[in-house]
Formats: C-alpha cells, structure tokens, sequence
C-alpha cells in the first residue's frame, strides 16, 4: 500500500511538471499550447542522444533542460507569434501540427517501438529498504529533480526580475507593455521555461521505464491538460497538487485490480471537477474571472 | 479497391461535417472518433447480438452517441472557452480504454460479424446530411450559431440560450458522427478500438481547418483531398503526419487572421444582410 502511494508521488511529480508548463502557458499567456507534449516525449531521445554521445548519464539532464526549452521557443516562433488577440483556436491548431510533425519525423529516426536506454544499473534496479518498503534510486531521483525544478520556479516566479515580468504579463499584456516590459521576450521566456520543464519530465519517465517511447506525447502528456484543469487553469499549485493527487489516485486504483480502467481516474475526475467546481481545485488562475458564460 | 477508397472518403466527408457543426458555434472537438466509435459499437451490437435491422440500428446509434456527447457536453458547454477541447481529448480516451476492457464490447479483439452497409447507403447518408446543412445554412437557426460564434456575450444579451445551442450544435455532431460509425462498422465487418484512436479525431478535425470552415463545401473538399491525395501519391503516404502538419503550419501563417475566422456564411448563401 505505501509502496503504491511512493508510485503514485512519483509517477504524480512527473505529471505535475508537465502540468506546470502547460499551466504556465495558460496562465501568462491565455494560450493552450499542444506542442507540449511533444517535447516532453522528445526529452526522452534528446537524452538518449546525449547519454550516447557523452557517456555521462546524469548530464542528459541539464542538455534536454536546454534542448526542451529551445524546441519551446520554436514553437513559439512558429504557432503563437503571429496569432495574437483572439485567434486562441487557430493557435492551439497550429500547435497541435507542429506535434504531430515532431512525432512522425521522431518515428522516423528511431522507429515506432520504444528504445531501451543505456543507464547504469545502480540507479534503476538498486536501491534500499525504508520502512520495510523498497526504494529504487531512480525513485529518489525523480522526486529530488522535480522537487527541485518546482522550487526553483517558485523562487524565479516570485523572488525575480523575470518572475515580476512574468505575473505582470500574466495580470496584463497590454498593462505589462505599457510599463516598458517587453511583452516578446516574456513570452519567450514562459515557453522556455515550460518547455525545459516538459523535456526534462520525458527524460525522467525514460529513467524509470528504461525506454524512450514516441507514444508518451498522446498517452502520459495529454493527462498533464486534464491535470491542469483539475488544478485550476493557470494556478501553479493546483498543477502540483493535481498532478500528485492524480499520481496517487491512479497507483491506488491499479491497487484495487480494476486494471487498465486506472487511466480513466483523470479524466472522470476532470468532468467532475468541471461540474462541481469550473474554476479547479484552486481556482487561483487567471481564468477564474471569465470561467462563467 | 477504388470502393474502398470511396467508402473512406465518403465516411471522413460525414466526420468532417460533424466537426464542422460544432465549429458552428466556435468549438473544437476532438470526439468525433468517440462518438463514431459509440454509434460503430451500439450498431453492432444491436445487429449482431439482437437481431435488429441495420435500419433501425442506424438512427438508434446515432441517437445513443448523440445522447452521450450531451452528458458529457454540458458541464463543458457550461462553461467559457477551451473546457469543451479539454473534455472532448478526455472523452476520445474514455471511450477507447472503455472499448478495450469492458467484455461486453469485445475488449482489445474488437467486434465482428456486422455487414450490410452498400456504398450506396453511404451515399445516401451524405446527401442527408448535406441536404440538411444546406437547409440550415438558409434558416433563422444559422444566424443564431453565427451571433453565438462572433461573439456569445452579445448573443446572450440578445435573448440566445448559449449553453442550449452549443449543447444543440454539439449533439448534432455526434449524431453525425455516430452515423458515420455505424455505417463503417457494417461494412468493414470487424472492428477494433484502435480504429477510434485519438489521431483519427485530430486528424478530422484537421481535414476541416485544410478545407476550410467558410461554409459545408470546405470540410467536404477538405476531408476528400486529403483522404484521396496519400492514397495516390505514395510520398505521401509515407510523410502523412508529418506533410500534413506542415501543411497546416504553412496555411495558418500564410493567414494570420487564421483559417477559423468565418465570413458570414449565411449572408453569402441567402443574401440577406448578414449583421
């Protein structure tokens, strides 16, 4: 039972920093953007790439931060720069084509099946006995990355430069830009952040499942959106909490043997949420205002 | 074979337009797979299990995927904005898993067994529809989706009940959708849950914004393009995904404005002032 609720935190913190770019997207920029899940499947083969390339398993992880964060500000440059205003739909299409692109020209350098990736041993099967439940080291180092990440964007949100920048944009483009912010490289910055985000998640679920899996895109990312809903849209908290609250919910009813019906727990809980509570879990987002017809 | 080729573009036609309605009043939807899905199955198992006649089973399953999209339409429509693309992604997944573990169904085997759809019902099922659209782009009702579309916060002020048209609109759409499931099942004989995958909603929806949303013409020429051309250039074929998403890319920034806005369709078709 605890070790399912271990699961659940941990297979939850990957949800939630895909959650949190999605969100973040959301929140500043009113902008949904599809493209997301794509990089975060693609973390996991920039990774794959760099571990064979450098030897040095554990620094894939700052080389897909930077590689997620620059597909982040390609796509921004091809789907969102031009579309601004209203044409949110138009938006999210063109994003939605730039996935689609990634994930066919991915399939066609490494194939449809997943890759095994080449991690030492002593991180993925080793690991100790807590409490009378084994702990894997993979595990710790999921939950100390995505710790990590998600409070040093707390930090960067609240305590800089950047961050004011952000919530100023967040609150007001047209506001923002008045007072002599550059509205661009807000926008910029948001998509790099949440798509580094994003990248090093897809490397992380490459960690723990030893392969990297065009299908993660469609399958594990698109939850992320329903995860973001259920946390309030644009509410950084609630994408934490969401992705953790659903990470657990799932182990617990794998637990309870109703198989692969688990993956529905999200989405039921999703129209739940939107019946009884539109704004999210929080309902701390920038939606909230205009969340009613 | 080229009754193949006919049956699959004329089955995407039928789903382009269900996408298409729900356009109408400026949604997306990325269900219309579920819902071809929910009339491919209630039809089959209705033919297959009970007996019933194909032309009872039809309008059943396209009532049952319509009643579905307005239950779980509703707490969507409910509220502003991009619920409705959440719900609809949510859906497509719902019913696939559902599809493949629930026994009854057929989980990941499929169902099998149904027939009797000729290529000439299929036929007769987009003049339909098509006939029915076209009436609609004449009618009172179309200018109420166009009010809704441009802007609901007027439509509302002016008396419109928001949540019943986008719940109208949407349901319209699924029972579409739902007709063209279960003409596809019967005539494919054997279907699986991957045949509903969410690629197969994306890509509809995709067909649509190709075509072009100005009127019914565009979804019709949208999904018969895109469904012929990969069948007869074999590049194609191969780079589909990823040609298509350029394509689209491509059309969007040559449209910056973008492909979705409408130019007062009703105006064109009937002549009356549009605004």
């Amino acid at each position: 039972m605890t070790a399912q609720i271990l699961n659940g935190l941990i297979v939850g913190s990957m949800y939630a920093l895909v959650a949190i770019g999605f969100t973040l997207v959301l929140g500043v920029l009113d902008r949904l953007n599809f493209a997301h899940t794509e990089v975060f499947m693609f973390g996991a083969f920039a990774g794959l790439v760099a571990i064979d390339a450098g030897g040095i398993w554990w620094l894939a992880l700052p080389f897909v931060f930077v590689v997620g964060g620059l597909f982040g500000m390609a796509v921004e440059f091809i789907s969102f720069r031009r579309f601004e205003g209203d044409a949110r739909i138009t938006a999210a299409l063109s994003s939605l084509a730039v996935g689609l692109v990634l994930i066919d020209l991915t399939q066609k350098v490494w194939g449809t099946e997943p890759v095994g990736m080449t991690i030492p041993g002593y991180v993925t099967t080793a690991g100790f006995e807590l409490f009378g439940m084994r702990v894997v080291y993979v595990q710790l180092l999921i939950l100390g990355v995505t710790l990590a990440l998600m409070a040093s964007l707390h930090l960067l949100v609240s305590r800089t430069r950047m961050g004011r920048n952000i919530r100023a944009v967040a609150d007001s483009p047209a506001a923002a830009s008045l007072l002599g912010i550059d509205v661009r490289r807000v926008t910029q910055d948001v998509f790099f952040v949440s798509s580094a985000l994003a990248g090093v998640a897809g490397l992380l679920l490459a960690f723990r499942t030893g392969f990297a899996n065009t299908d993660v895109g469609l399958t594990f990312g698109l939850k992320a959106i329903a995860i973001m809903a259920i946390g309030g849209m644009g509410d950084l908290r609630g994408a934490v909490v969401g992705g953790l609250l659903i990470g657990v919910l799932e182990a617990l009813t794998f637990q309870f043997g109703v198989g692969k019906l688990g993956e529905l727990v999200v989405w039921v809980t999703m129209i739940l949420v939107l019946f009884v509570r539109p704004e999210g879990l929080f309902g701390g987002g920038v939606h909230v205002k205009d969340v009613r017809a | 074979m080229i009754q193949d080729y006919l049956f699959f573009t004329g089955i995407n036609i039928l789903l382009a337009w269900s996408v298409y309605v729900v356009l109408l009043t400026g949604n997306l939807s990325f269900a219309q797979g579920a819902f071809m899905a929910i009339g491919c199955y209630a039809a089959g198992i209705m033919t297959t299990r009970y007996g019933v006649p194909l032309a009872v089973a039809v309008p059943a399953a396209m009532l049952l995927s319509s009643a579905a999209a307005v239950l779980v339409g509703f707490p969507a429509l409910r509220v502003r904005g991009i619920y409705l693309i959440l719900v609809t992604v949510g859906v497509t997944f719902c019913v696939r898993i559902a599809l493949e573990n629930v026994a009854y169904t057929g989980g990941v085997e499929g169902l099998k067994g149904m027939s009797g759809t000729r290529l000439w019902h299929l036929g007769a099922a987009i003049a339909a529809v098509g006939l029915l659209l076209f009436l609609l782009s004449r009618s009172p009702l179309q200018r109420i989706l166009d009010a809704v579309r441009e802007d609901d916060r007027v439509a509302a002020s002016l008396g419109v009940n928001l949540t019943y048209v986008k719940l109208l609109a949407f349901g319209a759409g699924a029972a579409i959708a739902g007709l063209a499931g279960a003409l596809y099942g019967h005539y494919l004989i054997f279907v699986r849950p991957d045949n509903f995958d969410i690629l197969v909603s994306i890509f509809v929806v995709l067909y649509v914004i190709l075509g072009g949303v100005n009127n019914m013409w565009g979804p019709l020429l949208g999904a018969t393009v895109m469904t012929l051309l990969p069948e007869f250039i074999r590049a194609l074929q191969d780079w589909r995904p990823t040609m298509f998403g350029v394509a689209i890319v491509v059309m969007l920034l040559l449209r910056p404005e973008g492909l979705l806005k409408f130019r007062q369709p009703s105006a064109r078709w009937s002549g009356h002032a549009g605004r």
